[in-house]
């Protein structure tokens, strides 16, 4: 586990160093163009450039840019927003719960839902709600999640009215008590989240039904039949138990799928979370935003990797001498 | 248990039958688009926002131009992305992968751990980053993607090379004294063949999602109109869900990119089942 641990910290420092490489090696030179009053997205606010030129530091020896960009990142420096004057990381932690809300959220449905619908198809596999069931999670996992949640905001935001249309909250609501507050934030939570999971899930259904026909013909399921267990324990007891441990070895791998899922669905739904900061820095080059943002997400999924990797060492005892 | 053996499951070959009609059909209407679309796609042919009509079957976006016509012509972009992009990152993650693979030592642990590194970084926010930084055209979209997405591809393949090498035939080759190219190319090149064509149509598939999707984010090329820059434009609309509207600018463009990726997915599933006839049952 230590050996694990030194290995993302290492991943970690290559984030840090690859996010304060790449603006200045590539080509065109983005961030001297911000400071260059010829360029096209030179800044003219005289304050923001200020704190840009302060925060990169281009004319001084690249090691000391290195050094003074990793003692900001460390200490949460992570520059000011172009567009709107704000330090970064403030933006950020206003932006991260809602992703984490919108992500938990649908991971959790997700993986129940996958589990459960995984195990009934692989348990009757061949059977016609199998197909059915199979065909539509690969074309809905294969459907661009923009796609599927903007014909989902089409029946229920715009047709049923029964979801509003856009936001995290209701703008200008004050909430009498908490309940109210979990309310509304639950109603605007639904929509996304539901789009979330169905693009998560099918990845998450294919894998369990598949490690469940896997082990529906190992030997013990034939002993264990022989002895004439109960269909609803071999069935949850003895088979689901051993499609499990794929299933949670792969929940690491899906945090970075979740997380280009909410990227979308954050834009679409104007939900204010990373994706949404992500977008609106995208469409003002906001570079120090998009770093910033780029940094955060890494740090999320490398973390969730980390937990991921510790809970299958908990359920897998053969793994734990790896 | 399983005494019912089958040499390939029938449905796997359906899948790949139908994708392949599919992709064809979308390679079809690409190379035919000047003929098939009724206007230019870039010239203002009508009024802002007409319903759909006899002159114009799908109707008009918002500054006038055929939607229709772009449909027809947003094919080409996205089987330009995938035919690129494919190739790129196959050429990559080939390359990595046979070195590694074959070298082994310490090339091969040091390939393998950047491969590990660039797995479990969220590549999206990392792709937008660097579009961003990159710009927009259709080139930096391409080079990007096969930047970002080779090491899935270089493990597959480094795993099925040192198999191959292990290989009495290919150990005689060695004791022969032929070189580590010749062999590569000679012995090794034909078996990971059928593999490499699956990665691929994989390839081209995420390349055809990862277009839109930065299309959608407004950071497609202004000048090649994709089917997600169609959706973006449709969106811009202000209250586009609230009107018909979405159903003849929307709908068309969204169905398109999810044929032409479902017909991806289904020659890869159906390409994969071939090459490993004892999978079955999956």
């Amino acid at each position: 586990m230590v050996r694990r641990l030194i290995g993302y910290l290492l991943t970690l420092w290559i984030v840090l160093t690859a996010n304060f490489l790449l603006p200045r090696w590539l080509p065109g030179d983005p961030l001297s163009a911000l400071l260059d009053p010829t360029s096209a997205s030179y800044v003219y606010d005289a304050e923001v450039r200020a704190a840009l030129a302060a925060y990169y530091g281009l004319d001084r020896p690249l090691l000391a840019q290195y050094g003074h960009y990793l003692s900001g990142a460390l200490t949460g420096d992570l520059g000011r927003s172009i567009r709107l004057n704000r330090p970064v990381s403030g933006l950020i932690g206003a932006h991260l719960p809602w992703t984490l809300l919108l992500t938990l959220t649908a991971l959790s449905l997700a993986a129940v839902l996958g589990l459960l619908g995984g195990a009934l198809a692989g348990w009757r596999r061949g059977s016609s709600a199998d197909k059915v069931l199979v065909t539509l999670s690969v074309v809905i996992s294969n459907a661009p999640v923009y796609f599927v949640g903007t014909l989902l905001l089409i029946v229920f935001g715009a047709r049923l009215r029964w979801l509003p249309l856009a936001g995290g909250r209701t703008p200008f609501a004050t909430y009498p008590s908490l309940l109210d507050a979990a309310r509304d934030i639950g109603r605007h939570l639904v929509l996304p989240a539901l789009t979330l999971t169905l693009a998560t899930m099918g990845s998450q259904f294919l894998l369990v039904r598949n490690s469940m026909v896997t082990v529906l013909g190992e030997d013990f399921m034939l002993v264990a039949r022989a002895k004439g267990l109960s269909s609803g324990r071999l069935k949850w007891v003895h088979a689901l138990r051993n499609a499990l441990l794929p299933f949670v070895a792969h929940l690491a791998a899906h945090a970075g799928l979740v997380i280009t899922g909410a990227v979308f669905i954050e834009t679409l739904f104007n939900y204010p979370g990373m994706g949404r900061l992500i977008f609106e820095a995208v469409g003002a080059r906001d570079y120090p935003v998009l770093q910033g943002a780029f940094l955060a997400v890494s740090t999320v999924v490398l973390g969730a990797n980390l937990l991921a990797d510790w809970v299958n060492q908990r359920l897998d005892p053969r793994l734990r001498h790896v | 248990m399983r005494s019912q053996r089958q040499p390939q499951p029938k449905h796997k070959r359906g899948a790949l039958v139908f994708g392949l009609t599919l992709l064809a059909s979308v390679i079809l209407v690409a190379f035919a688009a000047p003929l098939l679309a009724p206007y230019d796609p870039h010239a203002f042919v009508g009024r802002p926002l007409e319903r759909p009509s006899p002159t114009h079957r799908l109707g008009t976006n918002d500054v006038g131009q055929d939607i229709l016509s772009e449909l027809i012509h947003g094919a080409r972009i996205s089987l330009i992305v995938a035919l690129g992009a494919s190739v790129g990152t196959v050429a990559l993650g080939t390359l990595v992968g046979a070195v590694a693979g074959y070298v082994g030592g310490w090339l091969d642990s040091l390939l393998m751990r950047g491969v590990d590194v660039m797995l479990i970084l969220p590549r999206l926010p990392l792709l937008i980053l660097l579009a961003a930084f990159l710009g927009t055209g259709l080139g930096q979209t391409v080079t990007v993607i096969a930047l970002l997405f080779w090491p899935t591809t270089a493990r597959i393949i480094r795993a099925q090379v040192q198999m191959v090498r292990r290989r009495g035939y290919v150990q005689m080759a060695r004791g022969f004294g032929g070189g580590a190219f010749h062999i590569l190319i000679r012995h090794i090149l034909p078996e990971i063949g059928p593999l490499i064509a699956s990665q691929l149509v994989m390839a081209a598939g995420r390349a055809v999602v990862l277009e839109a999707g930065l299309a959608f984010l407004g950071l497609g090329n202004p000048a090649a109109k994709s089917w997600g820059l169609m959706i973006r434009f449709a969106l811009n609309l202000p209250g586009l869900l609230l009107t018909e509207r979405w159903l003849w600018w929307l709908l068309p463009p969204g169905i398109c990119i999810t044929l032409l990726i479902l017909a991806l997915a289904y020659v890869g599933i159906g390409l994969e089942a071939s090459l490993q006839p004892r999978l079955e049952g999956v």
